[in-house]
């Protein structure tokens, strides 16, 4: 049957980097993506020069424009696709899947309207139960110059965090587990709104000290926003929480890093977007974020600050002025909000 | 792929008496070889008995406990073959106590006299040629939902059916509403406390029922129960938990399951995979049981509100343990049309997929399922025992949904659930028990109240076009003086104090706490959120000069 070929569906930079991880750890793999270019490139170049070139995929990646193929090949499926784009691949994917399949996701977002996780799309989409998160600090880049990083896999099913950690676990690759889907998937999502607001404090000049009270408190409205969906409070500590926060928010490489930054600039939301080749999570999701917070009712004001910035042309400048300011109503709201 | 089902005959239940020493025999091995697997588990087992049982009965007077209290001191000194007789006689009693029987004589004889019972209820003028006709009955208790789906699985596999529970009567109106649409008798588990009256205990006895002693809390009886459980479902016999474990107290849906019974359906599943069967044959029915007034609300939602700890959840005296009281109830209420609607919902299978009439279980997106692929360990299936209390959580969850899509909204719990989010809306620094003692001086305007319902009525209408719940004709197109003026009837008829009650100035609050009960029904359905503004949990903010 072949089963203990490997998948990773999508070939952006993060599914570059883990299909790098697999190949290096002996594993055959079935590489899917959409862009035939790039797929040409990787079978003959061995490199995926569009999206993450410092990567050399060993020579059992094989990669593949035709999704069919992964389900009756792979047992193990990692899906590495953008937010977006997981509905329909996932249904797509659905068609050759069945209950003793492993769907690990490294997708960060919540879907728009719906205000559902990834792993809820992947349980709608498919008849699989053995569904896993993969998410932590992980810039791809730095994984695959193998610098000493480390990811945590959620799952409900005890089989998907040791699978997924008998696959990537390598020497400068460490896999943590936990049971804390929810928790984990909120932590990744949240946080690319997070590198946005990080982004525009560097931008604007601001140093530590800035960055530090906007991750602390960033975290706090991220966690906030996870007790309220059922997640695990200790999760938003560990390496899916504070780890991909602090990776996210100090690093320049990353995407929704640099959208802040340029907005802080004084460049166009627009004009940024349309420079960019990959997808920044960030802005979806700062949309995203904001609606259900104000749905639940949560109080994540960085959130609607961000939101502000980029939905509604508000100057950076003005909306951390308006941070500042009602610093001491937060106060307030927050020990009257502790009371339940 | 489902041709070699498990073959199943209506009549399987039938055959319960027959088989019902090899089934207790079958229970009696099982435990004894899983409880028996090492020195060490075998006196674990029996140390957790003696410990359970000494707690329970310190207190009392009775002669058990110095036994329970001499095997105690003794276990560490018995040796293996001591300690396995022992538990051999422990596991043989609790399996005695257990098992149910099936007459079918009785049945016949119960079938005949339910609905004629019923129909001298409700037709207190006698009436010698309408006495047989069952459509009296039929018109009362209203069935409805997937039961075309019911009648083609029961012969393709053995079916667990979940009903909502809330009262007493649950078992018989189910039970009457399986009999009126032709389904076989369904086994179920019941409390104790139910066998106590002897007339009701003859009944159940002789219906499949198998008594379950709430007071004993140790694994050991639980694991017996739970084999039990498993081993009937193997071999076919249609069965019935009340998944939510006990009469839910505050009239909510339940929401949290006990899992336990639940998982002996995975289990026999599972087996019956490993004896060679192409399919696991086990289906899950999910069932609402909507009553206009509940027989037992006053007891409930007293209980409820006490919270009393631990052993108060066993109530011995209620309602339903007072003839009269039922007499009454079903008298004053049943008497009503459609004051009970009974919803079954679609069949799942184990792991809360769809299935067809085939038998055959689909994903969302309609696709087929094998669903022996989820078993697979390797390339065989097997248990494992994460992973399968996994699959039982999920299963659960879907039941869940299915018991908020399929609650039917009747006229009492609309019109109770506007005029108490109206009260709390009013009073939004009050507390559930200081709005519980409100002082009800000022009846509300009839105006008030209607347009209350007719708010609350609109957003029903909005979340069962999401198909998240049902609603009853009467609530889908009555006006809403008419609802107003139905549930008023319903609520005068059969509680002590009528909830509500017309008087000149419009309507006056007779009782708070039922009121609350059958606003509960509605609750979680987040309509709360949707038209009126969202405030902090209840019982949660103090008033200010409290």
């Amino acid at each position: 049957m072949g089963q203990n070929v490997v998948g990773v569906v999508g070939g952006g930079s993060w599914g570059t980097a883990i299909a790098q991880i697999l190949g290096d750890n002996g594993h055959t793999v079935r590489f899917w993506m959409r862009d035939a270019e790039v797929c040409r490139a990787i079978n003959q170049t061995r490199r995926n020069s569009k999206y993450l070139p410092q990567a050399i995929l060993a020579p059992q990646i094989i990669a593949t424009t035709e999704l069919a193929s992964i389900g009756p090949s792979c047992r193990v499926i990692f899906l590495v696709v953008p937010s977006h784009g997981l509905r329909a691949v996932a249904r797509e994917l659905g068609d050759h899947l069945d209950g003793a399949h492993i769907l690990i996701h490294a997708v960060k977002g919540i879907e728009p309207g719906t205000y559902k996780l990834m792993s809820q799309i992947l349980r709608e989409e498919t008849c699989c139960r053995k569904i896993g998160v993969l998410s932590g600090p992980n810039l791809a880049k730095e994984v695959a110059l193998h610098h000493p990083s480390a990811t945590a896999i959620a799952s409900r099913f005890a089989e998907v965090i040791e699978a997924g950690r008998n696959l990537l676990w390598c020497h400068g690759f460490r896999v943590y587990g936990n049971d804390d889907v929810v928790g984990t998937e909120i932590g990744g999502s949240a946080k690319n709104v997070m590198a946005i607001a990080a982004g525009m404090a560097q931008g604007l000049g601001f140093g530590m000290n800035t960055m530090a009270l906007l991750l602390t408190r960033g975290l706090t409205e991220i966690a906030r926003l996870g007790l309220a969906k059922g997640a695990d409070a200790q999760t938003f500590q560990g390496l899916s929480g504070i780890g991909d926060l602090m990776a996210t928010c100090f690093s320049p490489l990353s995407r929704n890093y640099q959208i802040g930054w340029r907005l802080a600039k004084g460049e166009a939301l627009p004009d940024i977007l349309s420079g960019m080749t990959q997808v920044a999570e960030g802005v979806r999701t700062t949309r995203t974020l904001h609606e259900l917070a104000r749905t639940i009712p949560i109080y994540m004001p960085i959130t609607a600050g961000v939101y502000r910035i980029l939905f509604e042309k508000e100057a950076p400048k003005d909306v951390l002025e308006s941070l500042l300011d009602v610093t001491r109503n937060v106060y307030e709201f927050e020990s009257a909000a502790t009371i339940k | 792929m489902v041709k070699d089902l498990v073959a199943v005959t209506e009549e399987k239940i039938f055959r319960l008496n027959v088989e019902r020493e090899q089934i207790a025999h079958e229970v009696l091995e099982r435990e004894l070889a899983s409880k028996t697997r090492t020195p060490h588990e075998l006196e674990l087992v029996l140390n957790d008995v003696a410990f359970s049982e000494i707690a329970r009965l310190a207190e009392s007077a009775s002669p058990k406990l110095a036994e329970w209290q001499s095997l105690y001191r003794h276990l560490g000194k018995m040796n293996q073959a001591a300690k396995e007789a022992e538990l051999k006689r422990l596991i043989a009693h609790y399996v005695n106590d257990v098992v149910g029987n099936f007459n079918p004589r009785v049945y016949r004889f119960a079938t005949r006299a339910v609905p004629i019972g019923l129909s001298l209820l409700l037709r207190p003028q006698l009436n010698f040629r309408r006495l047989l006709d069952l459509s009296t009955v039929r018109g009362r208790i209203c069935v409805e939902g997937e039961l075309e789906l019911l009648r083609s699985l029961i012969n393709k596999g053995t079916l667990i059916l979940v009903p909502t529970h809330l009262s007493n009567l649950d078992s018989i109106v189910v039970g009457w509403s399986l009999y009126a649409n032709g389904l076989p008798p369904f086994i179920y588990g019941a409390g104790k406390n139910l066998f106590f009256n002897p007339l009701i205990s003859f009944f159940m006895h002789n219906l499949g029922a198998y008594r379950v002693e709430r007071n004993w809390r140790f694994t050991l009886y639980k694991d017996v129960l739970k084999t039990y459980s498993q081993v009937l479902l193997e071999r076919g016999y249609h069965s019935l938990f009340f998944p939510g474990g006990t009469r839910s107290r505050s009239g909510e849906i339940e929401r949290k399951l006990k899992l336990g019974l639940l998982g002996t359906g995975l289990a026999a599943g599972i087996r019956n995979l490993q004896a060679g069967l192409s399919h696991p044959g086990i289906f899950v029915v999910p069932c609402t049981i909507n009553y206009q007034l509940v027989l037992e609300a006053e007891t409930l939602i007293d209980d409820h509100l006490k919270r009393e700890g631990q052993s108060r959840y066993i109530i011995e005296d209620d309602e339903s343990s007072r003839f009269s009281r039922i007499w009454d109830y079903v008298r004053k209420t049943l008497a009503l049309d459609a004051s009970l609607i009974i919803r079954y919902g679609a069949p799942l299978d184990l792991w809360g997929n769809r299935v067809d009439a085939a038998g055959i279980s689909h994903d969302r997106m309609g696709r087929p399922i094998d669903t022996r692929r989820y078993l697979l360990v390797g390339d065989e299936i097997k248990a494992s025992p994460q992973r399968d209390a996994e699959y039982v959580i999920e299963l659960g969850e879907q039941i869940v949904q299915a018991f908020q899509q399929n609650t039917v909204v009747l006229v009492t719990h609309l019109v109770a659930y506007a005029i108490f989010s109206f009260l709390r809306r009013s009073y939004p620094q009050a507390d559930l028990y200081t709005l519980i003692r409100l002082p009800q001086e000022e009846p509300l305007s009839s105006e008030t109240v209607w347009r209350e319902v007719d708010l609350v009525r609109g957003q029903l209408l909005r979340k069962a076009e999401e198909a998240a719940l049902t609603l009853s004709e009467q609530v889908r197109k009555g006006t809403v003086e008419e609802i107003v003026n139905a549930a008023l009837h319903y609520f005068s008829m059969y509680h002590q104090r009528p909830v509500l009650r017309r008087v000149a100035s419009g309507l006056q609050i007779m009782d708070m706490k039922l009121l609350l009960y059958y606003h509960n029904r509605l609750t979680g359905y987040g309509i709360e959120r949707l038209g009126y503004q969202a405030g902090l949990p209840l019982a949660r903010v103090r008033l200010q000069d409290d």
